[in-house]
């Protein structure tokens, strides 16, 4: 049998280059019970999630839904109830210091240390990882090179997670592992954290985020995951997750009287109508089919203005998770999720 | 290689805390009030300083010191989420408590040695007349070293098994409480609930002095205490009434006080590691 097997691989590279491929990170079945009995919390039901080498890689999920439970098994903090992760090839339970070796972390929330220079945080980096960093060009990277050499203790949230994304980056690394890199940041910060990732990428560093604002993750993510009370709803590339989930798009004109019997929903592709005082609305499943809501309404009156928007993220992110991302709050809610059919 | 890592950053971080700097400073007012209280005196006596401090230190301020210094070493990490930080680098737990244990070692160590030159030179000042024995002393310093390693491992372990701040202060001030108050100076120590249950069972106590000398020996500061055979002269002894009789049973001779402060830095650390080696850093 296993001499059966070897022959196999041998010969046929093929059929083991699917598990051989070199996956960033890959988790199977990956769960984490807290307590037992009655008062248990399911914190990760049996996440299966593979992020590709190289990739940019959107962890998406409201507050509580085990985004931050994901990343301590990765890091080994704590200890899956069940299943297995591996991290670069390492299995997350033994090999820890090996990935960690490699990978740049940031945690959530990031507490530096207050009585150390931004120079001193940097340079401890490199010495666990044994590499000479070029602490002033980190610095410049991250934006606080002109506060290098005082405490961090006097440092803004900002400054701070500015500090600690310097500190991730020391060594190169082949991964980062951001815990909500944007929080904590203004808008410039946010704005640079996403060319930092892309160029970060762009060098061939697989990029692993958490976030629960999807603005972010929509921005630079090649894949998001989403997940939702310690399930994951759904993996795949924002493109596929807007064609597949309704693909809708909707169409806003403004005219200047709306037509009496006006019956777009036989316009091939309109899937609904709102009509209100002088605007008329169609959400179409296929981005053609605005163009013949123009024609066909067109016919009939004059069209002042036209709005079109894809359906965004957002509303595709409300219909698998139950919240609202605009009106998210910074507390513990982890809901049922809503059924959900793709 | 990342115990070093940590250790140095580590001991950057916390002498830059003042609130450790305030237990050493009483440590060097009373040592400095023990030379010119000799200085009063008519026939200064070098070995009635160090008794001073040899008690003072052993029951108060060398565990203040220690305790100050490390209980917050990884209990406060894990309060704040830095030890995320620390672990998110390639670092072992059991590098996390082996450099906590040589940084604020190291801060205790400085601290008391500092210390110590500043009553040496002070001796010299206010004390010119006194014969000041520098080999004795030099054993002194060393036991009291190991006595206050011995503190620190003690409260780096309580923080590597606690998750938080309160809970390893309360850790702290237990172990102080009950391993050194309680086991050496209360009417309720070991050593005499055990006389008490050999005059109940119709023992004589006088026949197992040695046994009891080991009971108050086991606590480190008992075992600090009783390491006075190694650097106090017989002559002082004899006036305090302590000197060593002949034949002695080697578990309560000098050199096995150094061998239980060894063990209080050994078997903390281990217990420690256990509890912090398997923790949940969620």
């Amino acid at each position: 049998m296993t001499v059966h097997t070897i022959w196999y691989i041998k010969t046929y590279p093929g059929l083991v280059s699917q598990s051989d491929r070199m996956a960033a990170i890959r988790t199977d079945e990956l769960t984490k019970q807290y307590g037992s009995g009655d008062g248990a919390i399911l914190a990760l039901d049996g996440l299966d999630l593979t992020v590709e080498d190289g990739e940019v890689f959107g962890f998406l999920g409201p507050n509580g839904a085990g985004k931050s439970t994901t990343i301590n098994i990765l890091l080994d903090f704590i200890e899956p109830t069940a299943g297995h992760a591996e991290v670069l090839g390492h299995d997350v339970r033994t090999e820890s210091k090996a990935i960690r070796a490699r990978t740049g972390v940031l945690p959530e929330g990031a507490e530096v240390f207050d009585r150390l220079t931004a120079r001193e945080h940097i340079q401890w980096m490199a010495d666990t990882k044994d590499v000479s960093a070029d602490t002033d060009g980190l610095l410049e990277t991250v934006g606080i090179a002109d506060a290098a050499d005082r405490k961090a203790g006097g440092f803004s949230k900002g400054m701070q997670q500015r500090l600690a994304l310097g500190m991730a980056l020391v060594g190169d690394p082949d991964l980062l592992l951001l815990d909500e890199p944007s929080s904590g940041l203004d808008p410039t910060g946010m704005r640079e954290m996403r060319e930092l990732i892309r160029e970060q990428a762009e060098s061939g560093t697989t990029v692993f985020f958490s976030s629960h604002i999807l603005s972010e993750v929509e921005a630079v993510c090649d894949r998001v995951a989403i997940l939702n009370a310690g399930e994951l709803m759904i993996e795949d590339t924002i493109e596929n997750l807007r064609d597949e989930n309704g693909g809708t798009t909707s169409i806003e004109l403004d005219v200047t009287s709306v037509p009496n019997d006006l019956d777009l929903q036989s316009v091939e592709g309109v899937r609904e109508m709102a009509v209100s005082d002088g605007t008329i609305q169609a959400i179409c499943s296929t981005p053609a089919a605005k163009v013949d809501v123009v024609r066909c309404v067109d016919d009939r009156t004059t069209v002042t203005d036209i709005i079109a928007e894809d359906t965004s993220l957002e509303e595709l992110f409300q219909r698998y998770t139950g919240h609202n991302p605009k009106t998210e709050s910074h507390e513990e809610t982890a809901t049922e999720a809503p059924e959900v059919t793709v | 290689m990342s115990t070093l890592a940590i250790a140095k950053r580590d001991f950057l971080d916390v002498r830059r805390a003042k609130l450790v700097w305030a237990p050493v400073a009483l440590y060097t007012a009373f040592m400095l009030l023990f030379f010119w209280g000799q200085s009063t005196s008519s026939e200064p006596d070098f070995y009635a300083v160090m008794w001073s401090l040899l008690g003072l230190g052993g029951a108060l301020v060398v565990p203040l010191i220690a305790l100050v210094a490390a209980y917050l070493s990884i209990a406060g990490e894990r309060e704040s989420g830095r030890i995320k930080f620390t672990l998110g680098a390639p670092v072992d737990r059991s590098s996390v408590i082996f450099g906590k244990l040589l940084a604020r070692g190291g801060v205790v160590l400085v601290g008391l040695v500092v210390s110590f030159v500043i009553g040496t030179v002070a001796a010299q000042i206010l004390v010119p007349d006194m014969s000041f024995e520098y080999g004795d002393y030099a054993i002194f310093i060393a036991v009291t070293l190991l006595y206050a390693l011995a503190y620190v491992s003690v409260a780096v372990a309580i923080s590597a098994a606690t998750a938080t701040r309160s809970r390893a202060m309360a850790g702290g001030i237990g172990f102080f409480f009950l391993f050194n108050i309680v086991w050496n100076f209360l009417p309720v120590s070991p050593t005499q609930m055990l006389e008490f249950l050999l005059n109940e069972l119709g023992r004589d106590p006088a026949n197992y002095e040695n046994l009891l000398e080991l009971v108050f020996s086991i606590s480190p500061t008992g075992a600090y205490l009783n390491s006075t055979k190694l650097f106090m002269s017989d002559r002082f002894l004899e006036t305090v009434g302590t000197a060593n009789a002949a034949g002695d049973p080697f578990y309560i001779q000098g050199w096995f006080m150094l061998v239980i402060l060894a063990a209080w830095v050994v078997v903390p650390l281990a217990l420690g590691y256990w509890r912090f080696g398997n923790a949940e850093l969620g």
